[in-house]
């Protein structure tokens, strides 16, 4: 304890130094101290009478003061785990500060206090990486320490260091040159270690050790089955590290960890290891295999050699120790999960060990029940095990003593999956040779070399054997005897192994003469390989199989190996020119790729293909062109090495592959030519194959670059794969998260595609994609994206990407547009709203267009749907077509649900009050409703009006849905009647009241019937009344009972002509309905009567010829005044038949009367017509009287017949017959044309299609009238 | 024994452990304290077993039990018994040296060196090891020495372990010589060794 040197913080003059600076400053034994701590401590005193809170601060200034000055190691150290206490756990503030104070005691004499310094720096990292750097250089002078248990301390923390800095380094967003720096100090210091393995300290060697597990463990990757103990949990492993750091490469690194595993594997198969170090390196191994599973084969391979070659420097009882080491360790790898596939071996193992069955069948894992019972066979086996060890201790024991072995020359160990087939195939090779007199001389052979004394192992070990002689005790003989062999390099299996391993380095070779200065050294190294084992295949050749020879594995691979390879290559091979390189390695391609068929025959293909792949990417353009046709040549059957090469480019330029060995840059380039390459390889072919193999290629690629997404663009455009692409694409989408909005967008552009199969198929997929949930706000964004741009004036110009902008929006433009969203619109109702704010503001064309697009979505997302509902409510201002639209859409062939009728209703009533809404839902509405809604409706456009019917009436609803119309056939009609006229003209009433006439299937006669009930008995009768029982009458004649049974009652109510139009109509009734309303009319009064006659004195004669039919008796009932009025009458006939004549003329001029009187004229007249046929006829040819009454009938029609027929018609005839002649034609014209057309006079077309017919017709029949006139004359 | 800390500034503390932590582990506690050495002493047992009045009979205690109950317990159970085997007498001795007995699985202390006095005991404390939570921040030597388990084999193994413990003690780098050490020792008791490196 050097405390004369040691300074007070805080003291007067001692200027500090920097602390790690050298060793010679240490060996100084002088503490030192930052200047920036005393500046510190000044700022501190100052502090202290002020604020208590700094407490801790005085309280470690306190610590360490005092510390500085203590003889004793033991109290300095007790002091300074207060000040650790503190300030690093309980003020990690703090640490910072008082970190370089800490760091200075490394330099005390004690070395308990220089090992608590280095316990301290391990814990400060971990608590603040932004130690690290100040502690490394301390660290690496610590290693220096003259005191081993200083220098031991110090390995023991390098490794946990190791994981701290890769932490650091790997989870800092920028590596600093700090950084740098600590990794190379650590790399120092991990070479130092290397070195100390072969240390003389034996100490030295066993903590090494344990620094190489602690360096193997965090320089490999933790897997599913690693076994990691609670508290290093959080420990760094090299899954860890990003791939991408600048100061480490985790190729780089990984393959330093598995350095660090062989050098621990061949310390512990050293041949003169020490006990410690050999159960410390076994304890080593097994955490290893336990925590890595990967290393689970090699360790279990690692003891089963070493149980049969203990060390021969053991003494008896180290022996034990080490066999009881071997058991426990054993026992805790078998119960490792990993180690299923290796319990055949443990087991024997444990069982050569000591270990009952029930001990290794406890620590068997439970799930793996056939393996177990495969172990325990193996168990079986190796109750006879023991006689073999004879067999190896004298192996071991005559060291040097085979001569045939060259124990110096540098064998690598054959890799160590490959070793234990090796060791099968020479089991079953050395098997049946294992005849007894081959045996015996194997024994004798064997006397000559057994040592003096019996060894210490042996004797510890050996147990008589039970079982000599069992057909599974020699079996295991075989087995113990390759596995010497195979691990002496010898036996048939290895050199099975090694002629394959050497035929596929041979085709190598090609590549090696190509390699110059710059190529990776590996294949060399692989070569040399091929030479040596040639070597041993040739030994083994000359030599006995049952040599035995004596188990060297341990010594080999000494790091001189490759210098002595390097030299050798450089001795036989010599330079070649450029060309002549060239040449060969494509000739060696190019038989390579000949040798399709003998690969395939000698079952080598897959190594062929790796070959090929891992050619073309080391090599130049030409090899990978030339590969490319291979491969396109034959698609089927070579896309295998198709994707060989793919994955080989990546791994090549990813820098994993095997051949290289650089820190560049990862850059795709090679990658990504080849991806490209092959994908437009399959664009090009036109091979249903090639769909299938593009979307493999593409899914299974490593990584989409750039370019392969254009060509990915290029395919889909192509109709005919456009389906296959999309599927592909979707399946990137869902597959690669990573690149996901990239292929996302990319499909989403294809939805805008202007060609129609392409974007139908595209937006199938988005539709797929969105239903599916995934990606769903992207989707949609793009959708209203697209849907903004129809607000543009002009399409967008990248709408569209050859074609030149067009200046207008077309209509498969802006279907282009729309069709995405209006595709998305079932699976996500709420986007509905957002083209209902679109179609606002745009243009008349595009709105046009988004209504006819819109019926298939919408239907898609039916009347239930509440988004729809809250359009409806909300109907955007500008938006009411579009809302319109929607709601027809949705009530077509449905009944409206209660709930969108609501909203209408609301709709209607609040903002809207256009009537066009209700015409969808009429069928929900309530009758009250309708009745008020009728006016308004039937005032819109016919075609409207007669869709307003179709609804009430039904008939627009498919049959099996059930309907219920708010209004009845006769309520409808009904109400039609009653509209005011206030409301709504006469005129467009009767329209209405006509189209429900013209449908006769639901207007029968009875509806009829009840309708005209139900309007008589109202008061005041309406308006239309008289209108619609005469066209009752004119549809139904048979209703005429019930017509004249009505104009009874209206006369019995006496208000029948009160009121002008109804009593006009029903004149005009008793007019159509004659002769049968004669009676009706006889009931009337007297000045009705005459009233009567006065709108129609036609009615006058046939009323009184009638009555003069009556008999007296019935004369009587008639009224006087009545009979009076029929009297006064006759004497003005002869008169009035004048009248009639003028009357016609007359009639014929203004033959364009009021269209409405018309029609009721024309069917009046009709049905008028009908009635006459009923009475006979011919007797208005022979009675004069009838005559009479044909005449009065003629001069009624030809009034008619002027309306009914177009003037022109009747001036040509005229002039042509005479008079009478004419009257009669018209007369018998008129009499076929009603029997035979009066059905069809509702359409003018069939109307006039009858009269040309009859016209022809009365040619004949005036001939036959004139005859007939002639001879009345 | 006297210049031992002068030998060696870091205290070499050492554990000495038996089945039970009764006779075997206390004897060499008590007589490894007396010699100045940082010693503790621990059971591996799942319970404290001590001679009853047949073979088939023994005392079972929990670890928690201090030895001054188990001595009134036996003294009531049968005085004259216990006083004549010896392990009232043994009790007696324990009481003075600690309250109760240890088990080594519970102990979290980290020692330099851990002798077992019997190879099942030894077992345990590798098992424990294995399943222990290890930092590989520091090496411990365990080392067996078969002792039966009476009053006199304790004493001479006391004695044995005594004597191993100061030729351990006086090594300048222990790591490194142990391994002659322990053949020296091995040699002159003529007894087997085991002996093996963990780390805490």
């Amino acid at each position: 304890m050097a405390s004369t040197s040691t300074t007070n913080i805080g003291g007067t003059g001692q200027q500090a130094t920097d602390t790690g600076s050298s060793t010679s400053t240490m060996k100084r034994d002088l503490v030192k101290r930052s200047t920036a701590a005393q500046f510190f401590h000044k700022d501190e005193e100052t502090d202290k009478q002020i604020e208590p809170t700094s407490s801790t601060h005085d309280l470690v200034v306190e610590l360490l003061n005092n510390a500085a000055v203590m003889p004793k190691s033991a109290d300095k150290i007790a002091n300074l785990k207060k000040v650790k206490e503190l300030i690093v756990y309980k003020s990690p503030d703090l640490l910072d500060n008082f970190l370089d104070e800490m760091l200075a005691y490394q330099s005390d004499s004690s070395k308990d206090v220089k090992k608590f310094v280095v316990g301290f720096m391990e814990e400060a990292c971990k608590k603040d990486f932004e130690c690290l750097p100040k502690v490394m250089a301390s660290l690496l002078m610590l290693l220096g320490d003259d005191d081993v248990n200083v220098q031991k301390k110090v390995i023991l923390t390098v490794s946990s260091m190791f994981k701290l800095a890769l932490a650091w380094i790997s989870r800092a967003k920028k590596t600093r040159p700090e950084m740098k720096s600590v990794w190379q100090h650590l790399t120092e210091l991990k070479t130092l270690l290397f070195d100390s393995l072969e240390s003389a300290n034996d100490g030295i060697r066993t903590h090494v050790v344990k620094f190489l597990e602690g360096l193997t463990l965090a320089l490999s990757r933790k897997s599913w089955d690693s076994e990691v103990p609670k508290k290093s949990e959080d420990d760094m492993s090299l899954e860890q590290v990003p791939e991408n750091n600048d100061i480490v490469n985790v190729a780089h690194l990984e393959e330093e960890g598995k350095k660090a595993f062989n050098n621990l594997l061949q310390f512990q198969s050293s041949p003169h290891i020490s006990s410690i170090n050999l159960m410390t390196v076994m304890n080593a191994l097994s955490n290893i295999a336990k925590q890595r599973p990967y290393f689970f084969d090699q360790v279990v391979q690692s003891f089963e050699a070493l149980h049969v070659n203990l060390p021969p420097t053991l003494a008896k009882s180290q022996v034990s120790s080490v066999r009881k080491n071997l058991k426990i360790q054993m026992m805790s790898l078998l119960r490792h999960p990993a180690s299923c596939d290796f319990i055949p071996q443990i087991s024997t193992l444990l069982t050569d060990l000591g270990a009952t069955q029930s001990e290794i069948a406890k620590n068997t894992p439970k799930d793996i029940d056939s393996r177990k019972r495969k172990a325990q066979q193996e168990i079986s086996l190796s109750s006879a095990s023991k006689k073999s060890k004879i067999v190896v201790e004298m192996d071991d024991d005559d060291d040097g003593m085979t001569p045939w072995v060259d124990r110096t020359s540098k064998k690598a160990k054959p890799e160590p999956a490959q070793k234990q087939t090796a060791i099968d195939v020479t089991a079953e090779d050395i098997l049946p040779r294992l005849s007894p007199q081959n045996v015996a001389d194997l024994v004798l052979l064997s006397m000559v070399m057994l040592p003096d004394s019996m060894p210490a192992q042996f004797q510890s070990t050996y147990t008589p054997i039970a079982a000599a002689g069992t057909q599974a005790q020699i079996s295991h003989i075989a087995r113990l005897l390759a596995t010497q062999l195979t691990m002496a390099g010898m036996g048939k299996g290895l050199g099975e192994l090694q002629m394959q391993v050497k035929l596929d380095f041979a085709l190598k070779e090609s590549e090696t003469i190509r390699s110059s200065d710059d190529q990776p050294s590996s294949p060399k190294q692989l070569i040399q390989t091929v030479v040596e084992k040639t070597k041993w295949v040739e030994v083994e050749f000359k030599k006995p199989c049952l040599t035995l020879s004596l188990p060297f594995f341990c010594q080999q691979l000494p790091p001189t190996v490759r210098k002595v390879k390097q030299f050798q290559l450089s001795s036989v091979t010599k330079k070649l020119n450029e060309s002549s390189i060239t040449l060969l390695s494509n000739e060696a391609m190019k038989r390579i790729l000949q040798a399709e068929k003998a690969a395939s025959v000698s079952h080598v293909d897959h190594h062929r293909t790796k070959l090929l792949a891992s050619l073309a990417t080391l090599f130049g353009e030409s090899t990978k062109k030339d590969l490319q046709n291979y491969i396109f040549n034959d698609l089927r059957t070579r896309q295998d090495l198709a994707f060989a090469w793919l994955y080989q480019e990546y791994a090549h330029c990813q820098g994993y592959s095997a051949n290289l060995r650089s820190n560049k840059p990862v850059t795709l380039d090679g990658y990504d030519a080849c991806l490209t390459k092959l994908l437009v390889g399959l664009l090009e072919i036109d091979d249903h194959h090639g769909d299938s193999l593009f979307h493999r290629l593409l899914i299974e690629a490593p990584v989409i670059t750039d370019n392969a997404m254009v060509v990915v663009k290029m395919y889909c455009v192509i109709p005919e794969h456009t389906e296959a692409g999309m599927k592909t694409l979707s399946q990137l989408i869902i597959n690669r998260p990573a690149h996901r909005i990239k292929f996302l967008d990319l499909l989403l552009d294809f939805t805008a595609n202007e060609k129609l199969e392409v974007r139908n198929i595209a937006i199938k997929s988005a539709q797929k994609l969105h239903e599916s949930g995934k990606m769903q706000a992207e989707i949609e964004r793009y959708a209203n994206f697209q849907l903004k741009k129809l607000l543009q004036p002009k399409p967008p110009s990248n709408a569209l990407k050859q074609e030149e902008v067009t200046e207008t929006w077309t209509e498969e433009l802006i279907k282009a547009h729309l069709c995405l969203h209006l595709g998305l619109l079932p699976s996500n109702h709420k986007l509905i709203h957002e083209l209902a704010n679109i179609y606002t503001a745009t243009s008349a064309d595009i709105k046009r267009t988004i209504l006819r697009v819109l019926e298939v979505p919408v239907k898609g997302m039916g009347m239930e749907s509440p988004e729809l509902l809250t359009l409806v409510e909300n109907c955007p201002k500008g938006s009411e077509t579009l809302v319109m639209r929607v709601i027809h859409i949705l009530t077509d062939k449905a009944v409206p649900s209660p709930e969108l009728v609501d909203r209408i209703r609301d709709l209607y009533h609040k903002r809207v009050p256009d009537v066009r809404f209700l015409i969808p839902v009429l069928n929900g509405l309530s009758k009250n409703e309708v009745m008020e809604a009728l006016p308004k409706l039937i005032k819109l456009n016919p075609m409207v009006v007669k869709e307003v019917f179709n609804r009430l009436m039904g008939s627009h609803v498919s049959n099996d849905s059930v309907y219920h119309s708010p209004l009845t056939p006769v309520e409808l009609l009904v109400a039609l009647h009653n509209i005011d006229p206030v409301k709504c003209d006469i005129k467009t009433t009767i329209k209405a009241a006509n189209l429900c006439f013209s449908e006769r299937a639901i207007y029968t006669q009875e509806v009829l019937a009840i309708v005209m009930q139900q309007l008589m008995e109202q008061d005041p009768l309406p308006t239309l009344l008289m209108r619609t029982v005469i066209q009752s009458l004119s549809m139904y004649p048979r209703l005429i009972g019930f017509v004249l049974n009505i104009l009874q009652r209206l006369i019995v109510k006496k208000v029948v002509w009160k009121q002008k139009k109804v009593w006009e109509g029903f004149i005009r009734c008793c007019q159509r309905a004659k002769p049968q309303s004669f009676q009706v009319l006889l009931q009337l009064p007297a000045s009705q009567l005459k009233d009567v006659f006065e709108v129609c004195p036609d009615l006058r004669e046939p009323l009184l010829a009638h009555v003069q039919t009556f008999t007296d008796n019935q004369k009587t009932h008639i009224n006087k005044s009545v009979m009076a009025l029929l009297e006064e009458g006759m004497e003005t006939n002869a008169e009035s038949k004048e009248a009639d004549k003028t009357e016609m003329i007359h009639s014929g001029n203004d033959s364009e009367k009021d269209g409405e009187f018309h029609k009721i004229e024309s069917t009046s007249e009709n049905s008028i017509q009908k009635i006459s046929t009923l009475t006979p006829v011919k007797t208005v040819e022979n009675s004069p009287q009838s005559s009479e009454a044909s005449k009065e009938k003629s001069g009624s029609i030809k009034i008619s017949l002027h309306i009914a027929s177009k003037a022109d018609d009747e001036k040509t005839r005229e002039p042509r017959n005479g008079d009478k002649e004419d009257k009669i034609e018209v007369e018998e014209h008129h009499s076929r044309k009603t029997s035979k057309s009066s059905k069809k006079e509702d359409s003018d077309e069939e109307e006039s299609k009858s009269k040309s017919l009859s016209s022809s017709r009365s040619k004949q029949s005036s001939r036959r009238s004139s005859s007939n006139a002639g001879k009345k004359k | 024994m006297a210049n031992i800390n002068t030998n060696q500034n870091h205290e070499m503390k050492i554990a000495v452990v038996c089945s039970s932590n009764q006779n075997r582990s206390m004897e060499a506690h008590s007589f490894l304290s007396k010699k100045g050495f940082c010693v503790k002493s621990f059971g591996t047992g799942n319970m404290v077993k001590l001679p009853g009045p047949a073979p088939d009979k023994p005392n079972i205690y929990d670890f928690s039990i201090t030895y001054d109950a188990m001595y009134r317990d036996l003294m009531e159970k049968d005085t004259e018994l216990y006083t004549q085997n010896g392990i009232l007498y043994m009790l007696d001795r324990n009481r003075r040296i600690k309250p109760n007995p240890e088990r080594f699985q519970l102990s979290k202390e980290r020692f330099d060196l851990i002798i077992t006095c019997e190879e099942r005991v030894y077992d345990q404390v590798l098992e424990d090891f294995e399943n222990r939570e290890r930092n590989d921040e520091q090496a411990v030597h365990i080392i067996n020495i078969d002792i039966q388990d009476n009053h006199e084999e304790a004493t001479i193994g006391a004695f044995m372990i005594c004597e191993l413990v100061t030729m351990l003690y006086s090594s300048e780098d222990l790591d490194n010589e142990i391994d002659e050490i322990l053949q020296e020792f091995e040699h002159k008791v003529n007894r087997p060794l085991l002996h093996t490196v963990q780390f805490y």
